[in-house]
């Protein structure tokens, strides 16, 4: 080792939501004077306004620090934060391996929730060194020493020295950096061996091409050297390499082993650096390229529409923009008879589909249809065999069906025993099957359950925060696909099946969906002139029907004293409304109309 | 010899009375409770002077209707009122046999003013009645009683007043199927010569809108059930539908609300009054003390709210839009005469869909809406009108 290397901590931080992640982050930035207080943005590392909204850290930042530290050597602190939710556990664990150690945040009011324990167990696989930090001891019902007894019982680490700060007030911080200097081993790997790079991020900068951050496993990394991807063999001239500071990009003449940094070389989509891929040297190329590299696949879909079908180029516009910085976005045109021209889009989970639909709205100013989220079901169809459906109306019909298969999960979720009734009710519910549950503490519980993906997306996360005031976590991971009784629920108008509405389902649930669905259509179409029959139907059967009843009465009965124009501003109005109405066969429907429909709120 | 060139060409006035003795739990209309007993004849004056300054634009008008709305026109002193009836002949040249209307409530005018009234020209009295039902009227806000009505009634025609109105309305919470056949029934027992139904609409910011949750209003359907029986039951009586929400018997109908359906031109004074004068539709302020200000201070610019230029294009989408009000809707031969274009050809299809629904009847020589299509009728204008980004009608 190096003496360089011996001064440097690559490390992450790691929680559950709302456990303090990013402010601690702060602190330890403010600390070290990696930024002036004036400068300092609260929460810096989520530059995103939707994460510092919704207090989430989407996609993973990194910066590098200067800590003096009390014996009076200066070491190098390489910050690298995670994304805190399921959808992006595998950008979670690319991150953890560009570090030799974590600091594991636990809410000292809270204990330990799903999240901290499956990013504890990244953790553990990464083999990173686990530095337990209770947070929030500020707080009037923190229990300092219950959740680092909790800590050693359930992960099995030391935790009775543990720093036990508040990342609010900034007390006890020094005891963090202490920890991160004493616990955290220095990085190894060798100089001169070669290149190998870790990708754990990347984005797109509009001067630069995409900045691509690493962690330098072996080797050393100049500008003007050619690289090359290992996953796909493509090659770039590096342009510039240098550091992440907390206030912008600082170049450098080059990146060692053990370093994180950024590397610029004209890379035109974030598509070619892939995160969990390696870079090395076009011509010394690593034997191997490093472990646990995986193609980000979505596993929910969904259709996108514009609202407005004529701003159909700036969604797509808006969509491609947003693919340069996010590689884990999938869309393809589609069509549909109800909602016009769109994108089949594909997510790694709810979350990113939520954050997606936001940025598209905020970001690029569009309104939005979105159809229900779908998972990718496989069907053995007769002759043809197997084949891959993302996109309901897709779905063969039943005849030519030989056997169906839906995506499931491993599910953990961590919740007080009071709740432990309802949640497994609901578990049960989804067509969960239930493996084991352990006791975390006399007071909360780990449930193991196998549960359908498609249960899941379908307002499971929801339903599991109201079934328990808010306190139970989840936790999934893909696993693989079971053989299913499916069936296509599809949704008619007058007659007419609106592609638009159309869910696969498990025979179980076809009847109460439709239901459900068809009393919302009721409730939110408008009424017109003419009587509408709403069926669901799966084949031929109907197993549900409602009626919009015709509209009766839409008059102006009054005469306001000779004020035209206000009859006359009262219509316009009704026309604009008017305008934005889809067609839905022969039916028209607003688009707040539509969403409201496949609103998954209200379950349960 | 000035006079003899002048034309008569004819004219509305219509003067608001700003004032109630109490507020209707459902209205909007500009109108309050003054605490100060001065400002009627402040604002008689006002209006007065308002008028005056028109006489040289109306030189050529011979106003034939006039009608004073509100408000409670009834709830201002007589004396006051008398002088803006005579204020208006001043100011216009009132035709002899002009229908002049007033409003009033039950029990605000007694038959001695109703008298001087009657003497100062007024011929019509249009009474707000509403419902015969004490609960109903209690939950509206009304401070009369169906007795009122009635006395009213007898009043008005101990008074020679032989043309009267009575205002009924539906969609009332609590009203029922039942309780709306027996106002009608009572409503025609009193024998006016014409009776107007207006359906109850929740405007913003009313108390009734604002405690909307705590009645039970009639649903939609029942409102039309109530709609359709009365243009039946008011038929068999002898009053004939003449608009969506009028009823007359014949040669009564009412022809100063006809102007605004007709797109004849009218003079309004008062705050909130509109106009439609030489081709400018134009309202103004809805303040008393402003509007009394500004006449005296003889600002009279300050006092303009709305005001639009109707080009051509414009008359058009209007004349659609309040001639379909209409029970004669609109004739063929007399849109080409007035526009010198084809209607046929510019809403034709679009009115085809309708008419095929049973919503717009094709008589031939006009379009008009059946009954269940005046219940829908703004859903039907909307779609067949167009409008530009201005809010003006597109053809």
């Amino acid at each position: 080792m190096t003496d360089r290397q011996k001064h440097i901590r690559n490390f992450s931080i790691i929680a559950h939501i709302d456990h303090g992640k990013s402010t601690l982050a702060d602190r330890i930035i403010e600390a070290t004077h990696g930024v002036e207080r004036r400068e300092m943005e609260e929460q810096l590392l989520d530059d995103m306004d939707l994460e510092r909204e919704r207090g989430i850290t989407i996609k993973a930042r990194a910066v590098r620090l200067e800590h003096k530290a009390e014996d009076g050597e200066r070491y190098v602190f390489n910050l690298i934060d995670t994304p805190g939710h399921v959808d992006f556990n595998y950008e979670v664990s690319r991150s953890l391996c560009a570090c030799e150690g974590a600091l594991l945040v636990v809410d000292a009011t809270q204990g330990i929730e799903a999240q901290t324990l499956a990013n504890a167990y990244l953790a553990v696989d990464a083999d990173l060194e686990l530095v337990p930090v209770v947070n929030k001891i500020d707080l009037p019902s923190a229990e300092v020493d219950r959740v680092r007894a909790e800590i050693e019982d359930v992960i099995g680490i030391p935790a009775e020295e543990c720093p036990a700060v508040s990342a609010k007030t900034g007390q006890n911080i020094p005891d963090v950096l202490r920890a991160i200097v004493d616990d955290i081993p220095a990085p190894e790997g060798d100089e001169d061996a070669p290149l190998s790079c870790l990708i754990f991020d990347s984005y797109y900068n509009s001067y630069l091409g995409v900045v691509v951050y690493v962690r330098v496993m072996n080797g050393t990394l100049r500008a003007g050297e050619r690289i090359r991807m290992m996953s796909s063999g493509v090659e770039f001239d590096v342009v510039e390499v240098g550091y992440m500071r907390p206030l912008g990009l600082d170049k450098a003449d080059c990146l060692s082993a053990g370093d994180v940094g950024y590397i610029t070389a004209s890379i035109k989509n974030v598509s070619d650096t892939k995160i969990g891929d390696t870079v090395t040297h076009a011509d010394r190329p690593a034997a191997e390229p490093l472990p646990g590299f995986k193609e980000a696949l979505p596993m929910v879909f969904a259709g996108i529409y514009p609202a407005d079908g004529a701003r159909y180029n700036d969604l797509r516009d808006a969509l491609e923009k947003l693919r340069l910085n996010d590689a884990a976005l999938s869309f393809a045109p589609e069509t549909s008879v109800a909602l016009g021209f769109g994108f089949r889009c594909g997510f790694l989970g709810l979350l990113h589909m939520e954050v997606i639909e936001e940025r598209l709205e905020r970001e690029f100013n569009l309104d939005l249809i979105t159809t229900a989220p779908s998972v990718i079901y496989e069907v053995d169809v007769r002759g043809s065999g197997r084949v891959r459906v993302d996109n309901p109306s897709n779905y063969p019909p039943p005849e030519v069906i030989e056997r169906a298969y839906e995506p499931i999960v491993k599910a953990s979720i961590i919740t007080p025993t009071d709740y432990i009734g309802g949640i497994m009710e609901l578990c049960t519910d989804r067509r969960g099957t239930f493996h084991d549950m352990k006791y975390i503490d006399t007071s909360r519980v780990e449930l193991h359950y196998t549960l359908p993906l498609n249960e899941i997306i379908y307002d499971f996360f929801d339903a599991l925060k109201s079934r328990s005031r808010g306190y139970a976590s989840l936790d999934y991971e893909p696993d693989g696909y079971v053989e299913s009784k499916l069936c296509k629920l599809d949704f008619l108008l007058n007659g007419d099946i609106v592609d638009a509405l159309t869910f696969i389902v498990h025979e179980e649930k076809a009847y109460a969906r439709a239901r459900r669905i068809a009393e919302r259509l009721k409730d939110n179409i408008p009424r017109q002139l003419f009587e509408i029959p709403i069926q669901a139907s799966v084949g031929s059967r109907i197993i549900a029907r409602e009626t919009v009843k015709a509209l009766r009465k839409d008059v102006l009965a009054k005469c306001y004293g000779g004020d035209i124009t206000r009859k006359k501003k009262l219509l316009e109005k009704q026309k604009e409304g008017k305008k934005k109405m889809r067609k839905l066969g022969t039916v028209e429907v607003s688009p707040e109309a539509f969403m409201a429909v496949l609103r998954l709120d209200d379950d349960n | 010899m000035a006079q003899s060139r002048r034309q008569n060409k004819r004219l509305g006035i219509y003067v608001h009375i700003p004032f109630c003795r109490k507020k209707c739990a459902y209205c909007d209309f500009y109108s309050y409770c003054p605490h100060d007993a001065r400002v009627y004849e402040a604002y008689a004056d006002a209006v007065i002077a308002h008028m005056k300054s028109y006489r040289d634009v109306g030189v050529d008008y011979a106003p034939d209707t006039v009608y004073i709305g509100g408000g409670t026109p009834t709830s201002m002193p007589p004396e006051e009122m008398l002088r803006i009836l005579h204020g208006i002949r001043s100011s216009f040249r009132v035709v002899k046999n002009a229908e002049i209307t007033m409003e009033c409530n039950p029990a605000t005018a007694d038959m001695q003013t109703l008298r001087r009234y009657r003497r100062a020209g007024v011929n019509r009295l249009s009474i707000g009645m509403q419902s015969s039902n004490e609960n109903e009227l209690r939950a509206l806000g009304r401070i009369h009683s169906f007795g009122d009505v009635k006395r009213t009634v007898r009043d008005a025609r101990e008074a020679r007043i032989d043309n009267i109105n009575l205002d009924l309305m539906y969609g009332i919470p609590f009203q029922t199927f039942d309780s709306w056949r027996d106002t009608l029934r009572r409503a025609v027992a009193l024998r006016p010569e014409h009776i107007s139904l207006y359906c109850l609409k929740l405007e913003a910011g009313t108390p009734m809108c604002e405690n909307a949750s705590r009645y039970v209003f009639p649903d939609d359907e029942m409102q039309f059930a109530m709609y359709s029986h009365a243009i039946s039951y008011l038929a068999s009586c002898g009053y004939e539908q003449y608009e969506i929400s009028n009823f007359a018997r014949r040669g009564f109908e009412c022809r100063h609300n006809l102007k605004y359906w007709q797109c004849e031109e009218y003079l309004g004074f008062g705050p909130s009054a509109h106009s439609y004068f030489a081709d400018v539709r134009f309202s103004f302020k809805p303040s008393v003390s402003e509007y009394i200000k500004n006449v005296v201070g003889g600002a009279r610019g300050a006092l303009t709210d709305e005001y639009e230029q109707i080009p051509a294009r414009e008359r058009l989408g209007e004349y659609v839009m309040l001639r379909m009000r209409l029970n004669a809707g609109i004739d063929r031969a007399e849109f080409f005469r007035t526009f010198g274009k084809d209607f046929d050809r510019l809403f034709g299809q679009k009115l085809a869909r309708y008419v095929k629904g049973g919503f717009v009847k094709d008589t031939g020589g006009a379009y008009r809406f059946t009954t269940s299509g005046m219940f829908v009728s703004n859903y039907i204008l909307s779609d067949i009108l167009d409008f530009d980004a201005d809010g003006h009608f597109l053809l």
